[in-house]
């Protein structure tokens, strides 16, 4: 049997595919993950508040995910202990806004750093990339920059705010700062409005049908057509299933959705595995990226999964035809997009500030001791964290990022996400970009 | 014929990417690529594939480093390669290397893992003597992570055949001569003494009781903001000392405190800091009691 290597570049760290091939065919890929960290050990033994200000150091791409779901896990250990917090909706609607700007940015900077690139790439073989060259690159790392900007008026600074504590959130905006900041959002949806969906977002979110979306002639379209044009519409299916465990507007309550079914969802169901990881085995191991299962099962995290959860109409129209193609993927993340920057235009016009930023909590957290969980829909999934605290101080810590879902091992019979997606290629070009269509980040998988 | 462009290769060690997306946050990016030309960087690749860049042999004018660093095969590698091999090699082609971020300076967070193996490129935390014991062509702009303008300012510098003066720790005095503390909004409530009896608000200092390492740590983050709008402190958040050598401290929300007193601020001797103190503090300005902006009064 033939074995290659292969690396990957352009991606959110590093990442090695070693792929085993069958008959000019994928026949298995092993996904490799190297240098780890170790954050969660760090942890141990510091007081607990500390998690906050260094998971965000988990990574550099959604730092601000981390601090929230740290955030979350340690009300949750007030909440087990007796102390149930009141999070103003204040604070609830800053928290979100300070998390939408950073998917936002993550969203417009796949797209147009990575997706673009490689499809130009792949129906253009000289392309040499389109970092500081392009203009539209240039107009989207301005969008880029003014996003976190927009949310920066509330975290203070992206990436690696600390800018939420549990209570509620550390900043006390005046009236001014969300003028600043709903102006800072208009620029966004302009650029995206003509660069990205080429309407207006309103008219983009009201379509149905595949086929609208693919009547303009901007970005996105290209990207479609282009993806259509090279059998991405085809491949890169996985296993038809999705989970989104944090809560988001796009749904009711956490649940999963095996094809278009969708049933609610509970975290005590998500087993984690060594399985195949230098920590199980030094010698057998092959990555640093440990694995995520629901009822053993492996579920694809991330906005494929939130809009196949919200029964997005749009989405659903894409599925209905491609399934959970490489081509669907792509679009759920630049639909979430739109969707996202709507919903953050009403959090800045609708934000209450005569409420409190934060309210303390009763107890002492230096005395705090059990257990705690907080769940963050970060830009690429579900993010997990879970802690277990002993007199205010870090006994353990545990996170479980979207990649891990994504992007572990399993075995040939039970592949995971991203394994599946990749077997049965005939080309590493293929493989690569189905692997990229999942927005790899290397950083959280081996954090 | 346009001017000649400084050639840049940005190469990762243990790290977030922090520093990546932190510069990806320079606001003034065309005037950026009008005078560097980006070689390789990690997340958006360059004319030729890492491989293609190890393989060749020309010099380059900055060689960007982000991330702790460790000799240890075992801990740190670069696509199936021991990272000294990739470094070493891309080190001698460099006319200057840049460290960006506290990680590549220092060590950083991630040195936390195993202090004896992991460090930064000429400091273990304090300590001179890191990946190298000596090297001369090193600059040190530590963060976590770094501002887009601290790395971009000091290219430009450099580019302009500017000469950049650093500290000790080698760090530009142009950027780390001032402390977070300069700038921040809170000023007068440090003066007098008024601590935040709440986060979440406008009103009080962040140093007595939330660990704000502000008057301690050398960064421009108040003067030039962060994201252009903020920072830290601004945003009610305590600084975390993130641009100094033993970042990260132990208890980070806290103020440490000898017999009840706080650290003083840099260069302030305990005596003059704390006779004035006291006599802030003896004072009460009923001004800084009440709320900064209150629409009943």
């Amino acid at each position: 049997m033939k074995i290659t290597k292969e690396i990957i570049e352009r991606i959110e760290g590093e990442a090695t595919l070693e792929l085993q091939w069958h008959e000019g065919v994928i026949d298995f890929a092993k996904i490799k993950f190297f240098n780890f960290r170790g954050i969660e050990k760090i942890l141990e033994k510091r007081v607990l508040y500390d998690a906050i200000a260094i998971t965000p150091r988990v990574c550099g791409i959604c730092s601000h995910s981390h601090a929230l779901a740290s955030v979350l896990a340690i009300e949750s250990c007030f909440k087990n202990a007796g102390d149930v917090l009141h999070i103003s909706q204040k604070a609830q609607d800053i928290r979100e806004i300070i998390l939408n700007a950073e998917k936002i940015q993550n969203h417009i900077k796949w797209y147009f750093f990575t997706i673009f690139s490689e499809l130009q790439k792949l129906s253009n073989t000289p392309f040499e990339g389109n970092a500081f060259k392009d203009k539209a690159w240039f107009h989207a790392q301005k969008a880029i920059v003014e996003s976190l900007k927009m949310g920066a008026i509330f975290s203070g600074q992206w990436p690696h705010g600390s800018f939420a504590l549990p209570g509620g959130v550390t900043c006390d905006p005046v009236r001014s700062d969300f003028i600043m900041a709903q102006n800072t959002l208009e620029g966004i949806v302009a650029f995206c409005e003509e660069y990205l969906y080429g309407m207006p977002l309103e008219e983009f979110l009201s379509f149905s049908s595949a086929l609208q979306v693919m009547s303009s002639v901007r970005r996105l379209s290209y990207g479609i057509e282009t993806m259509i044009e090279l059998g991405f519409d085809r491949i890169g299916r996985s296993h038809d299933r999705f989970l989104a465990l944090g809560d988001s507007f796009l749904y009711e309550e956490p649940s999963k959705a095996v094809k278009t079914t969708v049933l609610s969802a509970d975290s005590k169901h998500v087993h984690e595995s060594l399985e195949h990881t230098f920590f199980s085995d030094t010698h057998k191991g092959y990555t640093y990226s440990k694995s995520a299962q629901y009822r053993k099962n492996y579920f694809e995290v991330g906005p494929l999964a939130r809009m196949m959860i919200g029964k997005d109409v749009l989405i659903r129209d894409f599925h209905r035809r491609f399934k959970d193609a490489t081509l669907t993927r792509v679009v759920a993340r630049m639909s979430e997009c739109a969707h996202l920057l709507l919903r953050t235009r009403e959090l800045l016009s609708h934000c209450d500030i005569t409420m409190p930023s934060f309210i303390p909590p009763k107890a002492n957290p230096h005395d705090l001791c059990g257990e705690g969980i907080g769940i963050i829909e970060a830009s690429r999934g579900s993010l997990i964290h879970k802690v277990n605290v002993l007199y205010g101080h870090i006994h353990s810590y545990d996170i479980i990022t979207p990649t891990v879902w994504n992007l572990g091992n399993g075995d040939k019979e039970n592949p995971s996400v991203a394994q599946k997606a990749i077997m049965g290629l005939d080309s590493i070009e293929k493989a690569d970009f189905v692997f990229k269509s999942f927005d790899v980040c290397s950083v959280c998988t081996t954090q | 014929m346009p001017p000649k462009k400084s050639t840049i290769v940005w190469l990762q060690g243990l790290t977030c990417n922090g520093n990546s997306h932190s510069f990806f946050n320079y606001p003034q990016m065309p005037s950026f690529a009008a005078s560097f030309d980006m070689l390789y960087h990690p997340l958006l690749g360059g004319e030729g594939s890492f491989e293609t860049l190890l393989d060749g042999t020309s010099s380059f004018d900055f060689l960007i480093l982000e991330g702790a660093l460790s000799q240890d095969e075992s801990i740190l590698q670069k696509f199936n390669r021991p990272f000294s091999q990739v470094l070493n090699n891309l080190s001698s082609r460099a006319k200057t290397i840049v460290c960006a971020g506290s990680c590549a300076s220092f060590g950083g967070i991630f040195r936390l893992r195993d202090p004896e193996r992991i460090s930064g490129a000429l400091f273990r935390g304090k300590e001179a003597g890191g990946y190298w014991n000596i090297k001369h062509n090193v600059i040190n702009l530590p963060g976590c992570p770094v501002h887009p303008r601290w790395l971009v300012d000091t290219l430009l510098l450099l580019h302009q055949g500017e000469k950049v003066f650093l500290d000790t720790y080698l760090r530009p005095k142009e950027i780390y001569g001032y402390l977070v503390h300069h700038g921040c909004l809170r000023n007068e409530y440090f003066e007098w003494k008024v601590d935040s009896k709440q986060l979440g608000q406008k009103e009080g200092c962040l140093f007595y009781e939330h660990g704000c390492q502000g008057p301690m740590s050398h960064a421009n983050c108040n003067k030039i903001l962060w994201n252009e709008v903020s920072s830290k402190t601004r945003a009610g958040s305590p600084c975390l000392g993130c641009t100094e050598f033993d970042f990260p401290r132990r208890a980070l929300y806290e103020t440490q405190t000898n017999m009840s007193l706080p650290q003083t601020p840099v260069g302030i001797s305990k005596r003059a800091y704390y006779s004035l103190a006291g006599v802030a503090k003896s004072f009460k300005i009923e001004r800084l009691e009440r709320k900064l902006i209150d629409e009943n009064n």
